[in-house]
């Protein structure tokens, strides 16, 4: 029953925001934006709107949020079933999601090319990016895991992947990463160790043998196990760890780069908490903005794209989100590039698809039920 | 029309709208989950696949011996320090007893996340009881929270406030006279728990029993956040499957298997209802 609950929601979430304003009759322009994820997401759009509609007084951003885990899907669902049943146009002129969404509409080609003739500020984007997504989504801002630890009990934090699992053997249950499938910074930690064991492209193949080769980094996994937070306690959700740090009863942790130190802003960390990447590093993964071939206000679009690469909302997006920047660092100001110093070392990304699900299933009979 | 079939037909549309409610939110949810979770996982075939899975699987079969044991201590646990409050509630006088009255069904008002949260911090590793132990020169706090006996001790706050109140309502409808006869001719306080408090409330203890099996077999919340990684209980273990895994088929047969359980209880509630139905008739 809580199976069918969980899918009534699921669908009753989408028709949400479905009455979506078109152009109206004054000259101004309104265009929807879909956004979801979390509050600071939201937050960091109703910041970025109203600057944007200052400059350009003619258009309207109307911003339809859904939270996550309640119909972020729906939208690229609509797009998909828009373009099948043969629809002219559709009310979704922006879609913040991710690589998989592109890939997903791409097939049915419902995204539209980004072009730098249109939006000039594209060239302030790492071309490769761009050419990952195929020209089709923009990632306009980053976050990725790092490792969080209190610098008043670790005074020299590992700085490789090598020395970190020596220290956790050398430090008994003072280091937690939360369980993987609620999280992306203990699923960092996670595919890390298993694909450190692999050649470096590994990590973008979604070539189911690619299992096989898993054995080396559950091994690992499953030895560290009894040195963890209570000999092999993974607590749930990102947040799960990060209050253990907070209240000392870890030194280090897995942690998302975005969260802790939004975290440590609001001091909801003791300040003694200090950021690192270790090399390699962990992954970590932008957000991508897309726009549907089938808008009919793609000229607005494209300027609200325009602007969002622009450095000045750049700094609003890293100050808001505590993410990187999606466009290169040395076009971002001086003091942030200082501030971000002990993060910005980049990170990778995991692109396996559906073997995520995999490594999620074989860590909780393997390395949870060892 | 003569009068007794229009009360019939009135009586009929009495029934029908809380039927429809009945039937599209419940019947049909189950019929579809049954359905569901009759085609296999893996060959997409119809047949007992994903049950037979559900069995031999080392891990879920341990989840399921796990969730079965949480479930049977904690409501044994739960039924007997409520029947015990209630008790001590009924006959009780003096302060305490009043105070208690009056406050032990505050956690009925506590919303299941905020009260999981609060055990978190009041009894994990450096938790506000292990600093105060920390105070009197205590060092060792035996470790409650993300094992078995965080999840206990959350399934007792969450169903011990319900079932002292069923009880105690019970308790009141037992009459003063009796009891005050029965110690008059001399009966011991156990005799007069088992010969006459028991059988006068025994109805409403199925009651209570049955709410507080099915209020801790379903529950996820607690056990999510506080229980172990592993073994999970099964509210934890289908909620991975399905939205983790996305195995539909297999967490509705986790879901079904759930639903069986609960109707065994369901049974036996019914049955003892109907016997007191026929007893009065």
């Amino acid at each position: 029953m809580i199976v069918i609950s969980i899918a009534l929601l699921a669908g009753c979430s989408g028709k949400s925001g479905s009455e979506a304003a078109s152009a109206s009759s004054t000259g101004t322009t309104e265009i929807s934006l879909y956004t979801g994820g979390s509050l600071n997401v939201k937050e960091l759009w109703e910041t970025l709107i109203p600057e944007f509609e200052k400059a350009n007084p003619t258009i309207k951003v109307k911003l339809v949020y859904l939270p996550s885990g309640t119909g972020g899907q729906s939208a690229v669902d609509r797009l998909l079933a828009a373009k099948q049943s043969g629809q002219q146009s559709v009310d979704v002129d922006l879609y913040e999601g991710s690589l998989d969404d592109m890939t997903r509409g791409n097939s049915q080609g419902i995204w539209a090319k980004l072009d730098s003739s249109a939006i000039p500020n594209l060239s302030n984007v790492d071309s490769n990016a761009l050419k990952q997504a195929n020209d089709m989504a923009v990632p306009y801002r980053a976050s990725s895991v790092v490792l969080a630890y209190d610098s008043s009990r670790v005074s020299t934090p590992p700085k490789t992947a090598d020395e970190l699992y020596d220290w956790i053997r050398q430090h008994p249950g003072r280091f937690a990463y939360n369980d993987p499938a609620t999280g992306g910074s203990g699923s960092s930690f996670v595919n890390t160790a298993i694909y450190n064991f692999l050649p470096a492209d590994a990590m973008n193949s979604s070539d189911p043998s690619m299992a096989q080769k898993w054995d080396k980094g559950f091994n690992l996994l499953k030895e560290l196990g009894p040195y963890m937070y209570q000999k092999g306690v993974y607590p749930k959700k990102n947040q799960g760890t990060l209050d253990l740090l907070a209240s000392g009863e870890v030194d280090m942790i897995p942690a998302w780069s975005d969260m802790a130190l939004e975290q440590l802003n609001k001091q909801l960390l003791p300040s003694t908490v200090k950021l690192a990447q270790i090399d390699p590093p962990f992954t970590g993964g932008p957000s991508y903005l897309l726009m549907p071939e089938m808008s009919t206000k793609k000229e607005a679009a494209e300027k609200l794209l325009n602007y969002v690469l622009t450095p000045e909302a750049q700094t609003i997006i890293v100050n808001k989100m505590y993410g990187y920047p999606g466009i290169k660092w040395d076009l971002m100001p001086k003091e942030l590039q200082n501030q971000f110093a002990s993060v910005s070392s980049g990170y990778r990304q995991f692109n396996s698809g559906d073997l995520q699900k995999e490594i999620n299933q074989r860590w909780q009979s393997e390395v949870a039920g060892q | 029309m003569s009068h007794s079939v229009k009360r019939g037909m009135l009586g009929l549309a009495l029934v029908i709208p809380s039927f429809l409610i009945l039937f599209v939110v419940v019947i049909l949810p189950i019929l579809y989950a049954v359905q569901e979770s009759l085609i296999d996982q893996n060959s997409g075939e119809f047949g007992l696949g994903n049950y037979i899975r559900m069995f031999t699987e080392p891990a879920m079969r341990t989840n399921i011996i796990y969730t079965l044991n949480v479930t049977l201590v904690s409501t044994v646990i739960a039924l007997l320090v409520s029947y015990a409050l209630a008790v001590y509630l009924r006959f009780g006088k003096g302060w305490m007893a009043r105070w208690i009255n009056r406050l032990y069904f505050i956690p009925m008002f506590v919303p299941g996340v905020i009260a999981t949260y609060g055990l978190i911090t009041l009894y994990s590793n450096h938790g506000w009881m292990a600093r105060l132990l920390l105070l009197i020169g205590i060092d060792t706090f035996p470790k409650i929270i993300y094992s078995y006996s965080g999840l206990l001790l959350a399934n007792l706050w969450f169903n011990i406030p319900f079932a002292t109140m069923l009880l105690s309502s019970a308790l009141a409808a037992v009459p003063n006279s009796v009891v005050e006869s029965a110690r008059d001719a001399g009966a011991s306080s156990l005799q007069l728990f088992f010969r006459f408090i028991l059988p006068l409330s025994y109805k409403t203890m199925w009651v209570a029993l049955t709410f507080i099996f099915m209020g801790i077999i379903g529950s996820f919340t607690a056990p999510f956040l506080i229980g172990a990684n592993s073994p999970q209980v099964l509210g934890v273990a289908m909620q991975q499957v399905f939205s983790n895994y996305q195995e539909t088929h297999t967490a509705s047969a986790m879901a079904v298997f759930m639903f069986l359980l609960c109707s065994v209880m369901g049974y036996f509630y019914i049955r003892t209802m109907g016997q007191d139905l026929d007893k009065q008739s």
